[in-house]
């Protein structure tokens, strides 16, 4: 199985042309403590793609994309965004924590938090409360602009950090386990609802998660990390139709064979 | 408000009834001299008497004004302090020491230093009032600076936040409960040494009106003036607590 995922349609991600690639890793590495966290990592990810990452834990999914936010800078090889190296965060990338509760500033309403993105854009404050409104409405909170993210439940607090990160009118969205700790129906939900917001605003995404099913489920392509130090083992071209759905697609002959596929290589990967 | 609150605040004003009821009775049947003890009636009417003809009123206000100004300045230094100290590491290891060192020092001990640097003036009891009560918003500050969760920093500098707009939009209010509540202790130590310095150096204000009836043995007087003091300990205590409910809604609000 994991032989025949490397000889699988797509060829490695090096060796696509990096002029066409809005994200590009060039042989990065990064050291964190004395450690090798990431090793020598090649990867191109094309405007409006949807590329999800998996892994087993600690195999440096979420440091490959705090790389390419801007958040780390490589120990030896280089991270670019259209061409321009990322020696720091970029207000067209928008980072989604996975981590909502800690993300968002208690102190301030929902429609606050996305105003905290609006107010750094420089938009002037008589144009705020109805991009707001927009944006509240766009992520289905359009009734609790008034509501302090204490009030709000786990989903709708992730929701708000998307709404936020979409004020920022990102190029680029990058989400690290963005619904980890939500409940399945949940997740569910917010899944149809990214794909949609995504498929609206053409933005790229990087998408890191250790649900295999929401990976193919989500993603274009679906790129699996082996641990110790973190570097690509697997490589999937996602073929299924769009627009996808929950029930259809999940049934899908195709969906279950690459579900097989990555079972066996994450198994192959905590051996 | 509903019945059982109502229930105990009417319970509280019963006990507090009761102790002046006590005092007046022990007032009454002359257990301690009248000369040292006035029964509540007494102490009233000196209240009343020295706001209606008298100038207890500019004495209260006296003491406010070394209490507020104290406590303004010690605020702003404070919070100022507090803010540059607690958002960096490296300085919060090279002046964590010098504070360890100087907090627990009573002010009272600084009092003759500050006599003998600004004599026995406006300016002493200001410099003393400030610095007793700028350490509990200074160790607040610290802590609430120190305490601000890292992934909003991320967050800022995803959205390229100015150092401004870090310190106003993000460090300041994830402070504020802990400069809030340092604000509020700051505020009983400010009236504390407010009436020490009007003791010590004969300032116009309700301690030195209180160390005069004293001298004089107009026992009334001087409990009005005690009475006054207390008072003014309550309001602001409330006052800032109002302030506090109302700037923290955030925290209270939730399931």
């Amino acid at each position: 199985m994991i032989l025949s995922a490397t000889a699988r349609p797509h060829p490695p991600a090096a060796a696509v042309s990096p002029a066409k690639a809005q994200i590009a890793f060039s042989h990065v590495t990064l050291d964190l403590g004395g450690k090798t966290i990431i090793e020598d990592v090649s990867l191109d990810v094309k405007p409006g793609e949807f590329l999800c990452i998996i892994g087993a834990s600690g195999c440096g999914k979420t440091t490959a994309l705090r790389l390419a936010a801007g958040l780390y800078q490589p120990t030896s090889g280089d991270v670019t965004f259209d061409g321009a190296s990322m020696r720091a965060p970029r207000r067209d990338v928008a980072i989604v924590f996975q981590d909502y509760g800690k993300a968002l500033l208690p102190w301030r309403t929902a429609a606050g938090n996305v105003s905290l993105a609006l107010e750094t854009i420089g938009m002037p404050a008589s144009q705020r409360p109805a991009r707001i409104d927009e944006l509240l409405h766009k992520v289905g909170l359009p009734n609790h602009a008034g509501k302090y993210p204490a009030e709000m439940s786990g989903g709708m607090q992730q929701r708000l950090q998307i709404a936020r990160c979409l004020a920022q009118e990102p190029k680029a969205l990058l989400m690290d386990e963005p619904f980890g700790a939500l409940d399945a129906m949940t997740r569910q939900g917010l899944q149809d609802e990214v794909l949609e917001l995504v498929a609206a605003s053409g933005a790229t995404v990087i998408f890191v998660t250790h649900d295999l099913e929401e990976a193919i489920y989500l993603g274009d392509r679906v790129i699996g990390l082996l641990p110790h130090p973190g570097r690509i083992g697997i490589e999937l071209t996602i073929d299924l139709p769009r627009p996808r759905d929950q029930l259809t697609t999940r049934e899908q002959p195709e969906f279950l064979r690459l579900r097989r596929e990555l079972f066996d290589f994450i198994k192959a990967s905590e051996a | 408000m509903n019945p059982a609150l109502l229930m105990w605040r009417a319970a509280s004003f019963l006990v507090a009834a009761g102790f002046v009821g006590l005092w007046q009775l022990v007032a009454n049947l002359k257990l301690v001299s009248p000369v040292f003890l006035p029964g509540p009636d007494r102490a009233w009417a000196s209240l009343v008497r020295g706001f209606t003809s008298g100038d207890l009123l500019a004495k209260t206000i006296g003491t406010l004004e070394h209490m507020a100004y104290g406590w303004l300045l010690a605020s702003i230094v404070g919070i100022a302090l507090g803010a540059m100290i607690g958002s960096s590491k490296a300085m919060r290891s090279y002046v964590a020491p010098s504070l360890e060192f100087l907090r627990p020092l009573p002010v009272s001990a600084i009092i003759p230093v500050a006599i003998a640097l600004f004599g026995l003036t406006q300016g002493m009891a200001l410099f003393v009032i400030a610095f007793g009560a700028i350490w509990p918003m200074l160790l607040a500050t610290v802590h609430g600076f120190a305490a601000v969760e890292p992934r909003l920093y991320e967050v800022a500098r995803s959205l390229h936040m100015s150092r401004l707009a870090v310190i106003f939009k993000i460090a300041l209010p994830s402070a504020s409960p802990d400069i809030i509540s340092g604000m509020r202790l700051s505020l009983t130590v400010a009236l504390i040494l407010a009436v020490v310095c009007e003791i010590l150096a004969g300032l116009d204000g309700l301690g030195y009106w209180v160390l005069l009836s004293a001298r004089a043995f107009r026992s009334a007087d001087l409990f009005a003036g005690v009475i006054l003091l207390g008072a003014i300990g309550y309001v602001t205590a409330q006052a800032m607590s109002m302030v506090e409910q109302r700037l923290l809604r955030w925290r209270t609000s939730g399931h």
